[in-house]
């Protein structure tokens, strides 16, 4: 008995000054990341509508894909969305922000915090990528399978279709969003 | 058996006892991060500074820490270096930290740490252990930037460092960035650089060890000539 808590109370000890020291850097860290991130955020907002400007957003309840959206307003006339999105990869949650037009139609996409692979499914975050789905979802449909893509492009998800099957089936049903906000009044 | 020199402590573990072509250890994060060499000095550096910090401190407490409870004491000093890796990596160099992604959590239960805190800093001494964990580190890091090289090169056609000034830190390779052999990319080519690699270390290890016993041989005969 003596012997287990001795253990114990050992094992606590070490515990507990590890939990100090890392509560210590967290101290140092947490407002850099809270900053970087803040700043990020509002980056990629202004540069997916970059004519417009972006509302405070707007939550929506019990939509697992759409958490989330922001008007995008010139001159108090609405030009279109920005959508918080969230789609499924191969190494978890994707988090997605896409601008559409009031049709429906995607005008750019950025990937946000992902935990894809480096190399292939982390392409996904450089601009090109997204070239693919700018100007779907309109009158064009949204690329969902890789059958739907150019040749090239669907050389370019090689590799990485998990990641690109996310993040159309999450723009797919933005877009589908943004059609039935419009026929809201 | 005599003790090893201090430089020796250090060196073993670049070459003869080189975490992932000797001892085969970590091959996990290995073969993740190894598709671009930035990835792999990113990396390399995390694993060094983990390394280090769990070494240090797995030696220091050898005679606190209670034989049965040394594993979760270990987990504990362990993750509490990563965590601090991936804060300072989120907080400092968000580009890094991204492409690394999960890995850097991952160092925790990379076998390379664990297994020199088992079989090397719980018995021996701080400075020794620091030295082993410093050479390991090293090691582990150059056959990753190695393995790094042969695969973004072929893989890719590129070789990807730091953005420095006006250089934007991909280095393009002529014909091969236009027709990349993708598979080097993957998680296949990855085994399959890995493989070739051990199998190129294995070989100069054996023609090492002939060229010794060869003229370990020629030195015991040719005293027997002159007699004849």
């Amino acid at each position: 008995m003596k012997k287990i808590l001795i253990m114990g109370g050992k094992l606590f000890l070490i515990t507990a000054i590890a939990s100090i020291l890392l509560g210590f850097v967290d101290s140092f860290t947490e407002p850099v990341i809270k900053a970087r991130k803040a700043r990020e955020l509002k980056e990629a907002l202004t540069s997916l509508i970059p004519e417009g400007k972006p509302g405070k957003l707007v939550p929506v309840s019990g939509n697992s894909v759409v958490p989330g959206y922001y008007n995008v307003k010139k001159d108090g006339k609405l030009l279109g969305y920005i959508l918080d999105l969230r789609g499924t990869g191969y190494g978890g949650e994707l988090k997605i922000l896409a601008g559409y037009k009031r049709n429906g139609e995607i005008i750019a996409v950025k990937l946000m915090d992902n935990e894809e692979t480096p190399g292939l499914g982390k392409k996904a975050e450089k601009p090109e990528y997204m070239k693919k789905f700018i100007g779907t979802g309109g009158k064009k449909a949204v690329p969902v399978r890789k059958g739907m893509l150019s040749r090239k492009d669907a050389d370019a998800v090689t590799g990485a279709s998990i990641t690109f099957m996310g993040l159309a089936n999450a723009l797919d049903t933005g877009s589908k969003f943004v059609k039935n906000l419009r026929s809201k009044p | 058996m005599k003790e090893p020199s201090i430089i020796e402590e250090f060196l073993k573990g670049i070459y003869r006892e080189n975490p992932i072509f000797v001892i085969v250890l970590g091959l996990c994060p290995t073969l993740a991060v190894s598709t671009q060499v930035v990835n792999a000095l990113g990396m390399g550096a995390g694993v060094i500074f983990v390394l280090l910090g769990s070494n240090f401190f797995v030696s220091l407490l050898r005679n606190f820490i209670p034989e049965k409870i040394r594993i979760p004491a270990y987990i504990v000093i362990i993750a509490s270096f990563v965590t601090v890796v991936d804060l300072f990596m989120q907080a400092y160099s968000p580009s890094l930290s991204k492409s690394l992604g999960v890995f850097v959590q991952l160092i925790v239960v990379n076998c390379i740490i664990l297994g020199r805190a088992e079989a090397f800093a719980k018995k021996n001494t701080v400075a020794r252990s620091v030295l082993d964990g410093l050479g390991m580190g090293v090691g582990f890091t150059l056959a990753l930037i190695l393995i790094a090289l042969i695969r973004e090169v072929l893989g890719a056609g590129t070789i990807t460092l730091f953005p420095m000034g006006s250089f934007s830190g991909v280095i393009k390779i002529p014909i091969l960035v236009s027709a990349p052999v993708r598979v080097m990319g993957l998680a296949a080519g990855a085994l399959l650089v890995i493989g070739y690699l051990k199998a190129f270390f294995n070989w100069l290890d054996v023609k090492g060890k002939e060229k010794k016993i060869n003229s370990r041989i020629r030195k015991s005969q040719s005293p027997q000539k002159v007699s004849v």
